[in-house]
């Protein structure tokens, strides 16, 4: 019986000091936000600037008057937004299928060198935002679409390539070991043990990649790298808001097309 | 005159790890369908994998057609694996690829790399493997993908691979052990019968020693990495048997 009642009072005691935790932990949270609203909203905030409640509910209305006159004006650079990023899937994937090879551990030519640089080419892909690749290939080769293009296809690389080594090191291995036993070389090998068997992996990610693509190509123009971007960059610039809106649904329906294509073309593959 | 000839072969897998085969010594004549038997782990696997080097010997002498398979270099070894067919346990198929061009896969060695990149094969080894699906009774089944197939259709699709290297020796890796008991007499029946109409001699691992004793006139016996037994079937008794799987806990 006092067994019983001691054994209930220790579940009772740790779950008590379960729950005293969980609220230290929310306290602590709550602190760490309050902090942040201080500093970077409440002292940071131009308060007189925006006048008001009804201020506020001006400056939004003047996105909602539609400058429909606009609309024509946007095909030519809707396509060019989706030339870029096909462009730039495609050479992306140029690039990844050598770096994937490089750095799939079960295929690499060398673990000591060739392994970490195609890790590191991976990384350095993805930690770079695609506006700074812009920037860089903008200063490199001048405005115009060809920048937006190489950023594209640099930013794409990490992903690419990432998933399709995965894919090289998860592969059976038995159709390889058959493979080198008919006698072929390390390309047949390639070709006929390893391709087929990640062939699916490989072009379902390469299409949702173009599908992230389009909506990377609608922010080059931001930088100078043409597209939608850059029709966005000028009707902000001549405070049309109308026209910006005009712009934001184009890219909207870009998008929604280009996922809707991707999606059948992802089940087409797999 | 012996086809192959293996001589005190030695493997370990890691540099001061245990010795897998310790120092095997067996010959292999022009008409022989060889069966090695030995309890889980004796080193079928791995002596087998030798031949053609898929695993590389830590030690001894192998020589094939009177080559000796350890010194030659990338493209000899790749000249002498075209003329070793190898049929699997688990079938090792290209699962995404046709029967066909499963099939065709076996002349790769024969195939330049460009044709290969394209599956481009010669318009002989496309009849070739025509013949060869009729031979194993696949002809139904040449579009399919190989995963559409039961495992017994699976394993003719490995014997036709092997055959169209025009293979001088046949390499089986317990090629019954992943099919029920009807098939797998199937499957050694037909692979006898292919044997003696192309006159491959064949080197056959088996765990199934009645299998064994039915379709091979010779049996090697390995236990724990040494060779225990080689003789005729008739030899091979209930005393050798016990002796060679006694190692093995049930």
């Amino acid at each position: 019986m006092t067994a019983a009642t001691a054994r209930i009072d220790l579940v009772l005691a740790s779950r008590s000091r379960q729950r005293l935790a969980g609220a230290a932990a929310a306290a602590a949270v709550a602190a760490v936000a309050a902090w942040c609203l201080h500093d970077v909203v409440i002292a940071d905030t131009d308060w007189s600037r925006i006048g008001g409640t009804l201020g506020f509910l001006a400056a939004l209305q003047r996105f909602f008057r539609l400058d429909l006159g606009l609309a024509t004006q946007l095909l030519e650079p809707a396509l060019e937004t989706f030339m870029m990023a096909t462009l730039g899937t495609l050479l992306g994937c140029l690039f990844s299928l050598p770096i994937a090879w490089l750095g799939a551990l079960n295929v690499t030519p060398s673990r000591f060198l060739a392994y970490p640089v195609a890790r590191f080419m991976m990384v350095l892909s993805r930690s770079v935002h695609e506006i700074i690749w812009a920037l860089l290939f903008v200063a490199a080769v001048g405005l115009g679409a060809l920048p937006g293009i190489l950023a594209v296809a640099m930013r794409s690389v990490g992903f690419i390539s990432k998933i399709t080594a995965e894919a090289i090191e998860n592969i059976d291995p038995r159709p390889v070991e058959a493979m080198r036993a008919v006698g072929a070389n390390r390309i047949q090998v390639m070709l006929y043990g390893i391709i087929p068997q990640i062939l699916p992996v490989i072009l379902g990610t390469i299409i949702f990649e173009w599908d992230i693509n389009i909506r990377r190509s609608a922010v080059m123009g931001l930088v100078g790298a043409g597209g939608l971007g850059l029709v966005f960059f000028r009707q902000m610039a001549q405070f049309n808001y109308g026209g910006v809106t005009m712009v934001i649904l184009a890219v909207l329906a870009l998008i929604a097309v280009g996922e809707t294509v991707s999606h059948y073309l992802r089940k087409a593959v797999t | 005159m012996a086809i192959l000839e293996v001589r005190d072969l030695r493997v370990r897998y890691a540099k001061r790890g245990p010795e897998i085969l310790r120092g095997v010594s067996f010959s292999l004549e022009a008409e022989d369908f060889c069966a090695v038997i030995g309890p889980s782990g004796a080193g079928k696997s791995t002596l087998i994998r030798c031949i053609n080097r898929l695993v590389e010997p830590s030690g001894g002498e192998i020589i094939l057609f009177g080559e000796d398979v350890l010194s030659v270099g990338h493209a000899g070894l790749r000249r002498l694996r075209r003329r070793i067919g190898m049929i699997f346990q688990e079938f090792n198929l290209v699962n995404r690829l046709s029967v066909m061009d499963n099939v065709l896969s076996g002349r790769l060695g024969y195939t330049g790399t460009v044709r290969s990149l394209f599956r481009a094969f010669p318009r002989a080894d496309v009849e070739r493997a025509l013949t060869i699906l009729d031979r194993v009774a696949l002809s139904d089944h040449v579009d399919k993908r190989a995963d559409e197939l039961s495992g017994g259709q699976r394993q003719r699709v490995g014997i036709a691979r092997a055959l169209m290297q025009e293979p001088d020796l046949l390499l089986l890796d317990e090629p019954t052990s992943a099919l029920d008991p009807k098939i797998s007499r199937d499957v050694m029946a037909l692979v006898r019968g292919l044997a003696r109409e192309y006159r491959v001699p064949v080197l056959c691992n088996i765990h199934d020693v009645q299998l064994a004793t039915e379709f091979c006139n010779r049996v090697i016996g390995l236990q724990d990495g040494v060779k225990k037994f080689d003789g005729s079937v008739a030899a091979m008794d209930r005393r050798r048997l016990d002796e060679i799987y006694a190692l093995e806990v049930l």
